[in-house]
């Protein structure tokens, strides 16, 4: 859980700087049993806790004999976890104890181990998540157990937060941050010359991605990488009576989508792109580009402006009768 | 066959869901697992549960003064013009028995703004309307002697000079204007969603999604070309909608997704600007992208039982093109009068998770999509664009069927200590290419180590091959091409990646994080083509809360992308290469401070440095290279926020955005390629600042 505890030092600042408020969030601190026991005592106390069934006697209320004095714990009742008018919300339901297990002993002294998340909980991810995933089931998190995070042992609570009135990651600008503190490749790409418009937060991760899992590669939102393109740049979508095979196959075989050194997202420039699968006598010249014998790269037009797409502009399809070589 | 197969599997599991008894979610504490038979829910009266009902969050006003000559720091500041204003709202109401309305605005008012209102009772159902603006800006100077630019008409000036060479099209530089090469999406949505007591749930979203703007494209007669600005007025509408259905241990839903895309110029035309040659030809014609329609109809379950987890999911749709071609300035006789397109995509994927013991979970899943571009198969005759006649030409409609199938387990050694491992395996079919089949077979393991106090790191290697049926280069091809060509999506690969990270948290406070990757793909039949991509990136990060009220971050990413290719000039054995070397450099770097002047007072700032760099170099003898071809760019923002009174906060930002960037083979004058009409250098190199100040007030 530790590869998390980044997001523990993170979140307070992006909490701060992305929302125009001082609304500081605090850090969780280490619960008071694990002086005391091992991550594997907990654990094995808290299997047998919840098969007891031990639940306070009046609830809620017998958690905040104790809890009410700590603003974040109250923080619940701004939320829709805490909220006791809708039958789907842990409020009306088990209460506290939905989600922290029974209470059982814990009342004296505190020392007998609760469910306890984020960070700093030493109970492995997929117990915490179970809690959670128990009522969070829709087909926007199914996909969740063996996805990507759940293998990563990330818990839920790493990312979100229920004890507050709007779960910071929610936002685009924090989304950004907390996604690219680990996928710190995507980070990087998404500085660089061309990309897509995430580096300002106007498009985030989950516009392609859905981070609780899907069925697809990647985890992206729509059943193929196409697809997904598609979602945006219908115009693309077709079919078009003149198709580019490896655009109708696969948008990522020449675009890198989070970002490239070249223009367009272009895993490789013109001609060098077109090159790589095009060797006519017409498409398979060497073209060298600044040359001692002066040539210019700029100084022709197999080198220079658009390269190949001077001419063959419809490099995606073409729907003209006479487009079958994407120049109209 | 599989996709039946699929179908049949998952009506069994959803109706075997319906009347199996409930079974535990894997080990774990489900609310469905409580034993709650000793709770006495009558003396539960959440008394102390304090939910308040009213208005609750802020709002806010912000206006800035932007100071730029170049609209590409749009990019970075959202603002076109001198002076911007914004409105930033975070409101809440919270009404009695779970009534509920929100409104969330963000940068309202500036080119990136969005606003997102919910009405509805928790739980229950909620109405919500929403809107986001996305614009992006290549830049407000390409120059361009057309007319009408915006519309589908391009024209020349009428004292227009044509000429066989840009050089000597003597009213050129009296003819320039500049143009913004730009786009801007203005999205807006409806949204209803109603739960059902228990068991069921459904929604139904629309949205409109407008885009406008000029993009960049080239008009080109035989061998002579012309930078022109296309039109774009594109509309999309989208609905999706859903219902689902789920029980203690079963899930699933039906969900339907239609988009229609109309696009408000279907051709554009525009003036030959040098001396007609072949065909005579004084006007070009382009079709622009055609209306469109798809609609999708996927169904997905979950089934539970015990440990194991088991999803599946079929979808069908439907990709239809019916727009009536253009005919302008081409004269032969057509098959059809429009392409009456149509592409059928069909997909099952099955997914199982279970896990063995406390140790051990097994994963397996196999995927099927497949597809059919069902369009017919015609005639079309070619306009000629050289010296050749008018040739006849049959379409290829792609279809493409691709099998995936993964096998992994992950296997906990001891506490803090994970070993997960697959295979995983892919076969595509395609038609009409040079190579019918591929099969890819990758292994991969990834090792993690949490175990030591302050330590956190691991490992991951895979490699994987691919190879196929056997490939005919010339197959087809109407031209000639080299028989020695492997086209890299279809050609021999053996890749290979590895990955490590190791994060240190030396104190509690302070995080430092490094990561290194490494990744090989060796096309090692390929003779003419892409020969090898080599991909190296390591990072490293810091994040550190000096006090309680400090933070301070930095970051630093350098990757290094080499990729190898081989040509023939004469149709024959590899006698040329090319060699790409692209290099990155980002440098990130925050500190913020709170707390300051009795609590009141907030400063940050956050910097990013990165340096894109590409270097081309092609070698036949004699060694010739691309030229720079880099963008380096630094932002700044510096910003303080100043709580005035308990319901008044203040907040001051500065933006700074230095950006610089070239590319030597457009680094021209519009005239600068005896045969293309450019527009000119679109290089990059401005200071641009923005200040903004910004009120919030809370409710």
């Amino acid at each position: 859980m530790k590869i998390t505890k980044k997001l523990k030092t993170l979140l307070p600042a992006l909490v701060a700087s992305a929302v125009l408020s001082l609304g500081f969030a605090q850090t969780a601190v280490a619960s008071k049993w694990d002086a005391k026991m091992s991550p594997d005592e907990v654990e094995a106390t808290l299997d047998k806790k919840f098969a007891e069934g031990q639940y306070s006697p009046k609830g809620a209320d017998s958690c905040l004999m104790c809890h009410r004095k700590s603003e974040k714990v109250m923080d619940i009742f701004n939320g829709v976890h805490g909220s006791v008018d809708s039958s789907k919300s842990p409020m009306a339901g088990l209460q506290c104890e939905a989600c922290h297990g029974p209470m059982g002993k814990h009342n004296r002294g505190g020392n007998e181990p609760m469910i306890a998340f984020g960070p700093d909980s030493t109970l492995a991810a997929e117990k915490q998540n179970s809690v959670c995933m128990s009522c969070h089931k829709d087909d926007k998190r199914m996909d969740w157990n063996g996805g990507h995070h759940d293998n990563a042992d990330i818990a839920c609570a790493s990312c979100h937060s229920v004890h507050t009135a709007k779960d910071p990651v929610l936002s685009k600008n924090t989304e950004m941050e907390v996604c690219t503190s680990c996928h710190t490749k995507q980070k990087a790409d998404m500085n660089k010359r061309s990309s897509h418009p995430m580096k300002w937060a106007q498009m985030v991760c989950s516009d392609c991605h859905n981070p609780h899992g899907t069925m697809s590669d990647s985890d992206l939102v729509k059943p193929s990488v196409n697809d997904t393109c598609y979602s945006c740049h219908a115009e693309k979508r077709g079919p078009k009576l003149w198709e580019h095979a490896p655009v109708t196959e696969n948008c990522v075989t020449c675009h890198n989508p989070h970002g490239s050194v070249n223009e367009g997202m272009l895993k490789t420039r013109a001609p060098q792109l077109c090159q790589q699968c095009h060797a006519s006598p017409h498409s398979g010249q060497p073209q060298f580009g600044n040359t001692e014998q002066g040539s210019t790269v700029g100084g022709n037009a197999f080198t220079g402006g658009r390269s190949c797409l001077n001419c063959h502009n419809q490099i995606h399809g073409s729907n003209h009768p006479s487009g079958k070589l994407f120049q109209r | 066959m599989k996709f039946k197969l699929n179908l049949v599997t998952l009506a069994l599991l959803a109706s075997a869901g319906a009347v199996a008894p409930s079974i535990a979610m894997a080990d774990g504490y489900g609310i469905q697992n409580a034993n709650t038979d000793k709770v006495k829910f009558e003396k539960w009266d959440c008394k102390r549960c304090a939910v308040e009902t009213g208005y609750s969050g802020s709002i806010g006003v912000g206006v800035g003064y932007n100071d730029s000559d170049d609209i590409h720091s749009a990019n970075a500041f959202a603002a076109e013009d001198e002076f911007a204003g914004k409105v930033d709202a975070d409101l809440k109401y919270s009404g009695k028995s779970g009534y509920q309305a929100s409104i969330e605005a963000d940068n309202l008012g500036m080119e990136n703004g969005s606003a997102d209102i919910n009405v509805g009772k928790a739980g229950q159902y909620n109405l919500n309307l929403n809107y986001r603006q996305i614009a992006t800006y290549k830049t407000d100077s390409a120059m361009s002697p057309y007319q009408g630019v915006g519309s589908d008409d391009l024209t020349l000036p009428g004292d227009w000079v044509h000429a066989g060479s840009t050089q000597d099209m003597t009213n050129l530089n009296a003819s320039l204007n500049p143009l913004e090469l730009s786009l801007k999406r203005k999205r807006a949505g409806l949204g209803i969603e109603y739960q059902g007591e228990s068991l069921w749930s459904t929604h139904i979203n629309y949205m409109r999604e407008d885009k406008t703007g000029l993009k960049q494209a080239s008009g080109s007669f035989y061998n002579q070309s012309m930078m022109i600005a296309e039109p774009v007025d594109y509309t999309t509408d989208t609905l999706d909608a859903g219902v689902r259905f789920s029980g203690d241990n079963w899930f699933t839903a039906l969900n339907y997704n239609g988009s229609m895309f109309k696009n408000a110029y279907s051709e554009l035309s525009y003036d030959n600007a040098f001396s007609p040659t072949f065909g005579a030809q004084t006007t070009g014609y382009m079709s622009l992208d055609p209306d469109n329609e798809a609609h999708t109809v996927s169904l997905m379950g979950q089934y539970v039982a015990g440990k194991t987890i088991m999803n599946g999911r079929v979808h069908y749709g439907q990709m239809t093109q019916d727009q009536d071609f253009n005919t302008s300035g081409y004269g032969y006789q057509m098959p059809s009068e429009s392409l009456d397109g149509k592409v059928e995509t069909t997909g099952a994927t099955l997914k199982v998770v279970s896990r063995i013991n406390r140790q051990l979970r097994l994963n397996a899943s196999y995927d099927y999509n497949d597809r059919d571009n069902q369009t017919n198969v015609q005639e079309w005759t070619q306009i000629s664009i050289d010296s050749t006649t008018g040739q006849a030409a049959y379409n290829t409609p792609y279809d493409i069927t691709t099998h995936k199938a993964k096998l992994g387990a992950d296997y906990r050694l001891a506490r803090g200590h994970k070993l997960e491992g697959g295979f995983d395996y892919r076969k595509d079919e395609r038609s009409y290419q040079d190579r019918e089949t591929t099969e890819e077979s990758t292994v991969w393991a990834k090792y993690r180590i949490s175990a030591f106090d302050k330590w956190d790191m691991w490992v991951k290697g895979s490699y994987g091959e691919r190879d196929g049926s056997e490939y005919q280069a010339s197959e087809w091809t109407s031209g000639e091409s080299n028989d020695l060509l492997r086209k890299y999506n279809l050609a021999d690969r053996k890749r290979t990646q590895v990955e490590a990270r190791v994060t240190h948290s030396p104190i509690e406070t302070l995080t430092i994080d490094f990561g290194a990757r490494y990744a090989l793909d060796d096309y090692s039949e390929t003779e003419i083509g892409l020969t090898e991509s080599k991909d190296i990136s390591y990072d490293a990060s810091v994040s550190y809360l000096l006090t309680e009220d400090m933070t301070l971050t930095a970051f630093y990413n350098r990757q290094n992308i080499d990729s190898e290719q081989a040509g023939s000039s004469n149709l024959s054995t590899p006698n040329w290469f090319g060699v790409v070397e692209d290099q990155v450099d980002v440098i990130g770097a925050g500190y913020s401070y709170n707390n300051l002047m009795e609590k009141k007072l907030r400063l940050g700032v956050d910097y990013t440095y990165s340096d894109s760099n590409s270097n081309t170099q092609v070698t036949q003898g004699i060694t010739g290279d691309y030229g720079d071809y880099y963008a380096k760019v630094h932002n700044v923002n510096v910003y303080a926020l100043y709580r005035a009174t308990d319901k008044m906060d203040v907040r001051i930002d500065y933006k700074m955005e230095k950006y610089k960037d070239n590319d030597a083979g457009n680094d021209i004058a519009p005239d600068g390629i005896w045969n293309v009409l450019s527009f000119g250098s679109n290089s990059h190199d401005y200071n641009a600042h923005l200040i903004m100040l910004s009120m919030s007030y809370r409710l």
